[in-house]
């Protein structure tokens, strides 16, 4: 944690805190997955000063809430897009791939205004805003995102709440 | 031995072995078995006069014109041809017709060994050799009779041999040389002379004798510079070189008993032609063209092969009515299946025939078509068998009359010939194909020869089961990554979405689209690639210019070609473009005007108001001929690049709903304006404002273009190679402050390269924005815009710094609602990117956005409202004017009046800064100044006495409206900034946030820590810490 000069004084400790909060919160370690939420900080470890520019480093340790999505994980998501290869959904930060593959057979892909996958007689449609739930069955992890690829093409998933009959 | 081991090498690829001479003494004792007639005819064929006259004519040319036989091997030798006259030829004759003799028996014999030294062997050779030697013989011999009954004998006992003991490998094995058989011998001699040599040899034994010890002579027409000698002591070979003119150097080496088969043996290119084998042809109309075979025949070395026809029908039709064919150059029909109706209609006769197998064939023009294939016989040569990789392309159209199956497993046998060595690894997965144990699954546990053992899934088998290679296939499962080595796909990585048999289809990780692939071709990986991402200079994203003067960008990098999405706006035109069509890179850095006259630069974050992408929006990755390419992550064609014109854009911010629903007042617009401590880049800064009304205050064309406080290096002109930041832009000059001399020089714009590294910007920026005091350099003159800035709510100078909060007062909405309200509605898409008004976001979201910098330098544009729009330009320049008079703060700051106005390019942050300063958000929060907002308490001194208000409105002029008491229940007057204060709030008041990210938001001080206030916020419930002077007690309501 670098912290600038300015902000030594009596509150550096605050200061530290809520820059750890700023930068930490929402991102994604490969490791770790997202970081929702910082819990608590353990401790702070002794600055080390950089040479040249007067930042200072801190070690800081901390417990914070995390979301990292595993594989056969049941999730439910937001449909963000469809296209020809599948959709997209989202599940808070985690976008996550459905392909057409992975969706019933009986579901066909009906392109126009508005894409959605739609079942023969037409009574489940997917398409923006659908709810889903899906399961997770592969996830790849980057440096800074966490994606993954799902399928409802299994047992009780699929659509769960549609906007349009809502 | 090292000859040796290269001549191994040349043996492989050779089948060409010769045995020129054959000399045995054993033939003696052959004469004994019923097979020595031919020998002994033989023998004596060799001693015939003519060959004696021969001999010694080339003995006396041995001996007597030495040194005319010295100038060339290859004339002598042609004069000792011609001179020769029967003899010779009959030697060549002899070695030519016995080396294709024997390559047939042993392509025939399979790895049958050719061993000069053992008797069986013997008559392999002889056979041959002496079948094709009788012919000239017979001439001579007088026991035409005997002869035939001889060859009788011979090839009877052959052919009983061959029929009776078919050769096993033991048998093999007593053929192999021993330590009691003669000794094979390498005898260096001179290039190109080796048959000579040899010839020498045998005609020397033919002259000698028994003298002669040496057995055999051999030379190998793909091994220079050697001949071997079969002896059984090197004293034998050396006294048979002796004297040969070729042979020089006494240097003979003994070939070690277990190469000597190696010598002899040819490497036989056993084609394993299976019916179903994928093939291409490797000459002719089909020429690299896929095909099946279907039948093989062995015998006559010949296959049939199913293709996909390439027939010009319209051409057929033409010859087979006799007219005169046009012989079109270099044209090959596409392979198309044939249709026999289309056929008929061109009035080709079409025939019904039956095969061998009884299968029905169209027939016509000498072709036979079955499924729209056309079945061809070639010969085994004219096909290649080796390595075939067919294609899925080519799998998918052989596939096509509905044998799904079929295509797949005949693939497979293809797949498995293609294999390289270590295909399987320890820990793969796997799954068996064939055979019993098929569908088991399991993991590769130890790889043999051909066979893997592998850890069966299922519990109660053997721990371990050796399999063979063949009948394993690589095994993976929906959401494995993995990672594609081999195939045009080669470098990709992606996750397994379907497993179909051995077809994977993944979804790739960088275009997001789906890919078919072997299983064979992909390992699981973790890595994460584009695969290759650049060739040449040209690397993906990189806007380049075609050979035909269009141009476009790279969205993706194959292996010898690029996609290029070309910059046709509105409709996606992606084209496939190589290495050499393109001319070059284009790196200018150009901005246009989007719809509204607004500049845009690249990476400004723009949206697309028309045509088919409307809706879109993204940063700008190139400006080119006034085209936009934007990048739009959520856009998943042409790897998120959109084509637009700049002129169906608007810079995000530059919101034109917002404006719309406002309608057309300029104050509102103005009013929207908010402090402006939003680093601003100076490409917003509005211009084209009369120059009559900004005079000198807006420091020139400042802001003209994205260029004023950027760094910049000069690379043209005496200043060459100096870096510096940008002051002014006067034309097509600049004034740059250098960095390393303390002076501002002019430089032509031309000369300058911007968007060099900023990290030195930075820090000015970061030191001067940290800095309390007002004398720090970085305020100098030189960076006026600065100054005003720079203070801390505190100084003296704040009260100024209120001045543009004042201009909400001329937003009608305000006094109701935070004027962020209506930013939020009307423009949405400046939400990401201006997270730090966003009431209850957590701070840590600016650093979400996707693209922190572009992401910056686009809020100003956002929060800025119409700052770029020529209207609002107009507005903001009269903007100072009617308030000044009215604020009694202006004159304590003098200077504040005309920097003002400026004040929104004032922060250094260009668009060139990039990258986010991740204290900015922070820095930005504290030096705000505390802009009063309605119902916050505050003490109002006037006319010397003090009360305590609540302000209500905030008014157009720059005063507060103020409800008097302490619930601001009152009488309301008129106040001026400067006569109020904010009232501190204490420990757990409720309060409002007058500046910063939070601004706006309400709150719980539930504590004090020196200047700074802990402060549950009401939205989010966070708690942060925050300076007390931005935050201001809430009126009780």
């Amino acid at each position: 944690m670098q912290l600038h000069p300015r902000y030594f004084g009596r509150n550096l400790r605050d200061n530290l805190v809520s820059k750890l909060m700023k930068d930490v919160e929402g991102t994604c370690s490969g490791r770790h997955g997202f970081v929702v939420a910082v819990t608590g900080i353990e401790n702070i470890g002794k600055g080390l000063i950089r040479d040249g520019t007067g930042f200072v480093t801190f070690p800081v340790k901390y417990q914070c809430v995390v979301f990292r999505p595993f594989k056969g994980e049941i999730l439910e998501a937001v449909v963000t897009m469809v296209n020809k290869m599948g959709f997209f959904a989202e599940a808070g930060p985690v976008q996550i791939f459905v392909s057409n593959h992975l969706i019933p057979d009986d579901m066909e892909f009906q392109s126009g205004d508005m894409p959605n996958y739609t079942t023969s007689d037409g009574s489940v449609k997917i398409q923006k805003d659908s709810e889903v739930r899906l399961k997770i069955i592969g996830t790849r992890v980057d440096a800074t995102e966490i994606f993954c690829i799902g399928t409802i093409k299994d047992d009780f998933l699929g659509v769960i709440n549609d906007p349009t009959t809502v | 031995m090292s000859h040796r081991g290269g001549m191994d090498d040349e043996d492989d690829d050779d089948d060409y072995e010769e045995q020129v001479a054959d000399f045995d003494e054993e033939e003696v004792d052959e004469e004994e078995e019923d097979r020595s007639g031919g020998k002994k005819r033989r023998r004596s064929s060799f001693i015939d006069d003519d060959a004696e006259e021969v001999d010694e004519d080339d003995e006396e040319e041995e001996e007597d014109d030495y040194e005319d036989e010295d100038y060339g091997g290859k004339s002598s030798r042609k004069r000792q041809k011609s001179k020769k006259g029967s003899a010779s030829n009959f030697f060549d004759i002899e070695a030519a017709v016995d080396s294709d003799e024997e390559e047939e028996e042993e392509e025939g014999d399979d790895d049958f060994i050719v061993e000069t030294g053992s008797d069986l062997p013997y008559d392999d050779d002889n056979r041959g050799r002496a079948r094709h030697r009788l012919p000239p013989h017979q001439e001579d011999h007088e026991d035409l009779e005997a002869m035939a009954r001889s060859i009788q004998e011979r090839y009877g006992k052959q052919r009983m041999a061959d029929y009776d003991e078919e050769t096993t490998d033991v048998e093999q094995q007593a053929l192999l040389p021993s330590v009691r058989d003669p000794k094979l011998w390498m005898v260096k001699c001179a290039i190109g002379r080796e048959r000579e040599t040899a010839v020498c040899l045998m005609q020397k034994y033919i002259d000698k004798g028994s003298e002669l010890q040496i057995r055999s002579a051999i030379a190998l027409d793909h091994l220079k510079n050697y001949i071997y000698v079969e002896a059984d002591k090197e004293a034998h070979v050396r006294e048979a070189c002796k004297g040969l003119r070729n042979i020089f150097g006494q240097k003979i080496t003994l070939v070690p008993i277990r190469e000597m088969t190696d010598v002899l043996s040819v490497e036989s290119k056993a084609i394993d032609l299976a019916r179903g084998t994928w093939v291409r042809m490797k000459i002719g109309t089909y020429k690299g063209d896929l095909a099946k075979v279907v039948d093989v025949d062995n015998v006559r070395q010949r296959v049939t092969v199913k293709l996909i026809p390439r027939i010009d029908l319209q051409a057929l039709a033409n010859k087979l009515e006799g007219r005169e064919v046009v012989k079109k150059k270099a044209f090959v029909p596409p392979p198309r299946f044939m249709n026999v109706d289309e056929a008929r209609e061109l009035h080709i006769r079409v025939e019904h025939r039956r095969d061998a197998y009884g299968e029905r064939f169209e027939a016509f023009g000498g072709m036979m078509f079955k499924d729209g294939f056309l079945y061809k016989t070639v010969s085994i040569k004219s096909i290649s068998a080796q390595s075939i990789k067919p294609t899925f392309d080519e799998l998918e159209k052989f596939r096509k009359p509905g044998e799904s199956g079929d295509g797949d497993v005949a693939s497979l046998s293809t797949l498995f010939a293609n294999r390289k060595k270590g295909h399987f690894m320890k820990g793969d997965a796997v799954i068996v194909i064939k055979g019993d144990l098929k569908n088991l699954k399991g993991w590769v546990e130890k790889v043999d020869e051909d066979n893997v053992h592998i850890r069966p899934e299922i519990k109660d088998l053997p721990k371990t089961l050796a399999v063979n290679e063949k009948e394993l296939v690589k095994y993976f499962e929906p959401g494995n990554h993995v990672k594609v080595v081999t195939g045009a796909q080669e470098g990709a990585t992606g996750m397994v979405v379907k497993v179909e048999q051995h077809v994977l289809i993944l979804i790739s990780d960088t275009t997001k689209e789906h890919i078919r692939v072997f299983a064979d071709d992909v390992v699981e990986s973790s890595e994460v690639t584009t695969g290759v991402t650049r060739i040449g200079d040209y690397e993906l994203r990189d806007l380049v210019l075609l050979d035909n003067l269009s141009f476009g960008v790279i969205i993706r990098v194959e292996s010898e070609a690029f996609q290029v999405l070309k910059g046709v706006p509105d409709r996606p035109e992606v084209v496939l473009v190589k290495l050499r069509e393109i001319k070059c890179k284009i790196e200018k850095k150009i901005s246009v005007q989007d719809r509204f006259k607004n500049t845009i630069s690249s990476k400004d974050v723009v949206k697309i108001i028309d045509g088919p992408c409307r809706g879109k929006q993204g940063p700008v990755e190139h400006i080119y001929r006034g085209i936009l390419f934007i990048f739009d992550r959520h856009h998943l064609e042409h790897a998120g690049f959109i084509c637009v014109k700049a002129h169906s854009c608007v810079v995000v911010g530059g919101s034109r709903s917002n404006g719309d629903r406002n309608g057309d007042a300029h104050t509102r617009f103005n009013g929207l304006r908010t402090p402006s401590r939003i680093p601003q880049s100076p490409s917003r800064v509005p211009r084209g404002r009369p120059s009559s009304d900004s005079g000198g205050r807006h420091r020139g064309g400042r802001g003209h273009d994205g260029l004023t406080g950027a760094t910049v290096k000069v690379r043209q002109g005496s200043y060459k190679g100096y870096r510096g930041r940008v002051i002014e832009v006067k034309g097509t000059s600049v004034r740059v402050e250098l960095e390393s001399q303390m002076k501002v020089v002019t430089v032509d714009r031309n000369h300058i390269t911007d968007n060099i590294a900023v990290t030195p910007q930075r820090e000015t920026s970061r030191y001067g924005m940290g800095s309390e005091t007002p004398m720090h350099p970085s305020r100098t003159p030189l960076h006026p815009y600065m100054t005003p800035m720079r203070d801390p709510g505190a100084t003296p100078i704040h009260d100024g710094m209120r001045t543009p909060m004042r201009d909400r007062a001329w937003n009608p909405y305000a006094p109701m609602s935070p004027p962020r309200d209506n930013w939020e509605d009307g423009n949405p898409g400046s939400w990401g990117a201006s997270p730090q008004y966003q009431p209850g976001s957590p701070p840590s979201r600016p650093y979400e956005a996707p693209t922190p910098g572009a992401g910056w330098a686009s809020t100003p544009g956002g929060n800025y409202s119409e700052a770029g729009t020529p209207r609002d330009s107009s507005a903001y320049a009269n903007a100072p004017s009617p308030y000044l008079p009215s604020t009694p703060g202006q004159p304590m700051t003098p200077n504040s009046a005309s920097y003002l106005p400026g004040t929104p390019g004032g922060q250094p942050m260009t668009p060139g800064t990039g990258g986010l300063d991740m204290m900015s958000p922070v820095l930005g929060g504290d030096t705000e100044g505390p802009w009063f907002m309605p119902d916050i308490l505050v003490n109002v001194h006037r006319a010397g006495d003090e009360s305590v208000g609540v302000i209500k409105e905030v008014l157009p002029d720059g005063s507060y409206k103020v409800g008097l008491g302490s619930s601001g229940n009152g009488e309301t007057i008129t106040a001026l900034p400067a006569e109020m204060e904010a009232v501190v709030p204490r420990k757990s008041d409720k309060i409002k946030i007058m500046g910063g990210a939070l601004r706006g938001s309400t709150g719980k001080l539930i504590g004090v820590d020196g200047t700074d206030g802990i402060v549950k916020v009401d939205d989010t419930l966070d708690v942060k810490i925050l300076d007390l002077v931005i935050l201001a007690k809430l009126a009780q309501s």
